[in-house]
């Protein structure tokens, strides 16, 4: 009985643990995925959106509301960004990947400073009524700190899903990656297409800020654990497969978590990089991924 | 009159100087064949009328309905949105979208976007293939396939001139009879204005009301079948450089 439970309640932690990382991964799933641009500054980006969630919710508004809110001037930022990155790198004669990780890697560094310099070190949360209680469903207790945010990802994820295949400018974003010239002979202007996608991708991090904030406490540099971990779901999924997602990273956030209960936790931050290995290794098109 | 002009154009490649003082027309209605051999200039010349290389001097001018834009300023989603669609060599699909789903992409935009469903339906009456396979990934087609799905996305975005570049690259001799067959129906249906670069001028003459040769970056020879029929031999000989 005692292992039954313990199973139990790893799998149902996993399973809303997954939710949480495939809704981190699902902006790098937009501009690593679908872009083949390799964003590291995602889990930054995300911290940053935590930060802005923080400071409105001491107003108090509701940490999802406020991210909602907060969606529309990062969706902005990340068009400049992304501006700054095409202007000094794909204009010159193609992304070079080394040149580009350098770029992200610096701006994430610049993105933690500048939350270091402006709110300190300290932990910072999140108040909400419903943080402290749990749901209890037979042996399994289910804290809504880790509820919520893992309910958000299905929503998300099906909206996305629905703009990617169903919207002009939807399939204009999956093909540009492709062949930028078959979307321009379309009528659709390619540049403008990777910067309204990288829009996106920065705005959905601020969600994914929000629900990461929800379930525990952040500092400026609490992306960093995640960094393995975004990409691992994004190659495991699949480039670019926004429903693949979701599952990956219930995948991995199932395996991290049985290996949390039964071997040690000081294993799991392994368990992501280990998936990511294997797949590369084994499936490198990834679990739902067509191929190139 | 309505068409499409090409003045004194100069165009290249650093300083690699590709197409030198050409200039050109194609009015409303006509086939007309670019033809040339494999590194003369025709590729360079398509892609300065849709945008994608920048003239160093002249202009490509379209005039229509009155109004006259300047294409050699214009990028190539802009070109395309004009009414000046492209059938690039190559294809140039998204292959990662069915079929439908590319078709989808060039009508949605621009001029098409009015007529969608009514394009949508002309062009799998045209091609029954494509309608057979809408559901199925661009890639997953045979060349010959490509080729026609290439036309009919051009075809969704309404066009007043498609501009078809070497429809025959990559295609067994008998595919390729059919796609040059295939653009000679869509002109005798819908009077469709076509300006087609190809080097199998064989089949290119066949078809075309008119016909420039372009040696060297310089139209050498213009044949109009109309006015005076030049034997297959003539336009041979020209594309060869030996008359």
């Amino acid at each position: 009985m005692v292992v039954l439970d313990l199973v139990l309640n790893a799998l149902a932690t996993g399973l809303m643990l997954g939710s949480i990382y495939a809704l981190l991964a699902l902006g790098l799933a937009i501009t690593f995925g679908i872009l083949h641009i390799p964003n590291v500054a995602h889990p930054a980006i995300v911290i940053a959106g935590a930060y802005a969630v923080v400071m409105t919710n001491r107003y108090g508004v509701d940490p999802v509301l406020a991210a909602v809110l907060w969606m529309i001037p990062f969706y902005m930022l990340g068009i400049l960004f992304y501006e700054f990155y095409a202007r000094s790198f794909e204009s010159r004669g193609g992304g070079n990947t080394l040149q580009s990780l350098t770029l992200f890697f610096g701006a994430s560094l610049v993105i933690e400073v500048a939350l270091v310099v402006a709110y300190g070190t300290d932990l910072r949360s999140v108040s909400v009524g419903y943080v402290g209680s749990s749901l209890r469903l037979g042996f399994v207790a289910i804290p809504y700190r880790f509820l919520i945010p893992a309910l958000i990802t299905p929503v998300v994820v099906f909206l996305l899903w629905l703009y990617l295949t169903r919207t002009n400018v939807g399939l204009a974003i999956r093909a540009v990656a492709h062949d930028e010239r078959a979307v321009s002979v379309s009528g659709v202007n390619p540049a403008a297409i990777k910067r309204h996608a990288f829009g996106i991708a920065t705005a959905l991090a601020v969600i994914a800020g929000a629900a990461l904030v929800i379930t525990g406490p952040i500092d400026p540099f609490a992306g960093r654990i995640h960094i393995g971990r975004v990409f691992a779901v994004v190659v495991l999924a699949g480039m670019g497969t926004i429903p693949g997602t979701l599952a990956a990273g219930i995948i991995i956030g199932i395996a991290e978590s049985l290996v949390m209960s039964f071997m040690s936790p000081s294993w799991a931050p392994g368990v992501a990089f280990a998936i990511l290995l294997a797949t590369l290794a084994l499936k490198p098109t990834g679990l739902f991924g067509a191929g190139r | 009159m309505n068409r499409l002009v090409v003045e004194g154009l100069h165009a290249g490649y650093g300083a690699v100087t590709v197409l030198r003082d050409v200039n050109l027309e194609v009015r409303e209605g006509e086939l007309v064949a670019l033809l040339g051999m494999n590194g003369n200039g025709k590729s360079t010349l398509l892609n300065c009328i849709m945008g994608f290389v920048r003239p160093t001097s002249g202009r490509v001018l379209l005039e229509w309905e009155g109004e006259t834009i300047e294409l050699s300023r214009s990028a190539a989603h802009e070109t395309t949105r004009r009414g000046v669609a492209y059938v690039p060599e190559g294809r140039r699909l998204a292959p990662n979208l069915t079929v439908e789903e590319n078709l989808m992409l060039a009508g949605g935009s621009g001029r098409g976007k009015a007529k969608l469903k009514e394009n949508l339906g002309f062009c799998y009456e045209m091609f029954p293939i494509l309608d057979e396979r809408r559901r199925q990934l661009s890639s997953t087609l045979s060349g010959g396939q490509q080729q026609m799905l290439a036309i009919a996305r051009a075809l969704m975005t309404s066009p007043r001139i498609m501009v078809v570049d070497e429809p025959s690259v990559g295609l067994a001799p008998i595919v390729v009879e059919q796609v040059i067959s295939t653009i000679r129906t869509l002109q005798e249906t819908t009077n469709m204005t076509i300006l087609m670069a190809e080097q199998s001028f064989f089949q290119a003459i066949e078809v075309a009301s008119r016909a420039y040769v372009l040696s060297h970056g310089r139209i050498i020879h213009t044949f109009d079948q109309k006015v005076d029929p030049a034997s297959s031999e003539e336009i041979r000989s020209a594309m060869m450089g030996i008359a």
